[in-house]
């Protein structure tokens, strides 16, 4: 494809994605749709090549090229661990056979639980573990330096404050309704206030990034025009 | 319920605990000769703790990628439906499907078709969400006009301010630099510390069988 025809349909795409500025007019108001749809179809097409040709096209010539292995069990386990994936999806797909439920269901729970052993491992290796040794680590230069210990002690008291915030329990008062202490509701305004900056924050660097791309977007159609 | 579909969900559940116990352990402790407190063979102890989850990921890995290309193929599926009920949305899509997979198998490794459809809606599509993000920060006042909303609000407009490239907002810059150190960490460390623990207990009730979402 040649640099003028991937313009041209850069610019046109690009004018049938802004036409949602303009409301649901007749006419170019399915512009916005089906620019939407085009890029379903597409999507799913890149998302199949990627699946086939990083995940499963590898893993088959791995399979059949005996000088690899994934485990320390030899090529030919391999083989089976492939063989055995083939034979779980084909019995996913066997999902709606109610006679076949209790087989389903069980080979759906490996997946699942496999899925969900990586993410508590991941979350707890990957985040908790680090983030919670990153928020009580003292800086070497705490002693000498009067606003490195005040911004340490900040960000210590911001975030167990805000995740204080999300802690909902009660307890009852001398006419039966329940209410919080004074000094838990104190600590979860504290703590909202860390986390509406937090927000506002993160709000305003999204309204950059997506300023960034449609200032891109409106220079290359400006550049085109000309 | 009868006794089958009694046996059934027993099952089920039994080869979720197991599995999830195996899965765990082996993620969490394998590879890592220290827990034998590297005594002789304890590399080789290791290795084979590590082998059960290392078997499970991979076998889970060509599962899922194998359940994206069935879900594409229900896509289609859904679409070709739609298209002989004379949706013409759907005939695009599938068209466009057609021709991207048309154009990988006869040209591969050419990028262009990738510049020229995927990249400006992709890019369109995100600039349109500064519209919606600006729209949505002026409503915040009006929907919600307490001090939660002005700092909300004040923060965004200092944020926004400060990245303005002129000498006379130069102190908003510190201002913005320290809010980004302190709370904007600060608050940013509970989230992911939520999320993180959130996890940890949805994964929990997963694999002790409380949730068992698998049954469908």
């Amino acid at each position: 494809m040649t640099e003028s025809m991937i313009a041209l349909l850069s610019f046109v795409l690009t004018l049938m994605v802004f036409s949602y500025l303009l409301g649901d007019l007749p006419l170019i108001g399915n512009l916005y749709r089906l620019a939407v749809y085009i890029f379903i179809g597409m999507s799913a097409a890149f998302t199949l090549i990627v699946g086939t040709e990083s995940v499963i096209l590898p893993y088959m010539q791995d399979v059949l090229d005996p000088e690899t292995t994934w485990t320390s069990l030899g090529s030919r386990a391999d083989t089976y661990i492939f063989l055995a994936a083939l034979l779980v999806a084909l019995l996913l797909l066997l999902k709606p056979v109610r006679s076949l439920t209790w087989l389903t269901n069980s080979v759906f729970a490996v997946v699942i639980v496999v899925s969900a052993s990586v993410a508590v491992v991941g979350a707890l290796t990957g985040t908790l573990f680090p983030l919670l040794h990153s928020t009580a680590a003292l800086p070497d230069d705490i002693l000498t330096d009067f606003d490195a210990m005040v911004d340490t002690l900040l960000i210590f008291l911001g975030t167990m404050t805000a995740l204080y915030y999300f802690h909902y329990q009660t307890r009852l008062d001398s006419e039966g309704a329940p209410a919080q202490s004074r000094m838990g509701s104190g600590l979860r305004h504290v703590g909202k206030v860390f986390l509406v900056i937090a927000l506002g924050a993160i709000y305003a660097s999204t309204i950059l990034s997506s300023l960034t791309i449609l200032t891109e977007r409106i220079s290359f159609l400006f550049q085109f025009g000309a | 319920m009868n006794f089958g579909q009694r046996l059934g969900i027993a099952l089920s559940a039994f080869v979720a605990f197991a599995v999830g116990a195996i899965a765990v352990t082996s993620l969490l402790l394998g590879d890592n000769p220290a827990i034998f407190n590297n005594q002789p063979g304890s590399e080789r102890a290791a290795e084979l703790l590590a082998l059960p989850g290392d078997v499970l990921l991979r076998l889970v890995v060509i599962v899922i990628s194998l359940s994206v290309v069935i879900g594409i193929a229900n896509l289609l599926y859904v679409h070709v439906g739609r298209v002989a009920r004379g949706k013409v949305y759907s005939g695009a899509l599938l068209a466009s499907f057609g021709v991207a997979i048309f154009w990988h198998l006869t040209r591969q490794g050419d990028p262009s078709l990738l510049e020229a459809v995927q990249l400006p809606i992709e890019s369109s599509l995100a600039a349109l969400l500064f519209v919606s993000l600006v729209a949505g920060a002026s409503r915040v006042m009006q929907k919600r006009a307490d001090v939660w909303g002005l700092l909300f609000v004040a923060v965004v407009v200092l944020v926004l301010l400060a990245s303005v490239p002129l000498a006379e907002l130069a102190p908003l810059r510190a201002w913005r630099d320290w809010l980004m150190r302190v709370p904007v960490s600060a608050g940013a460390r509970a989230f992911l510390l939520g999320i993180a623990m959130a996890t940890v207990v949805t994964g929990q009730r997963v694999l002790l069988g409380q949730d068992r979402s698998y049954r469908g």
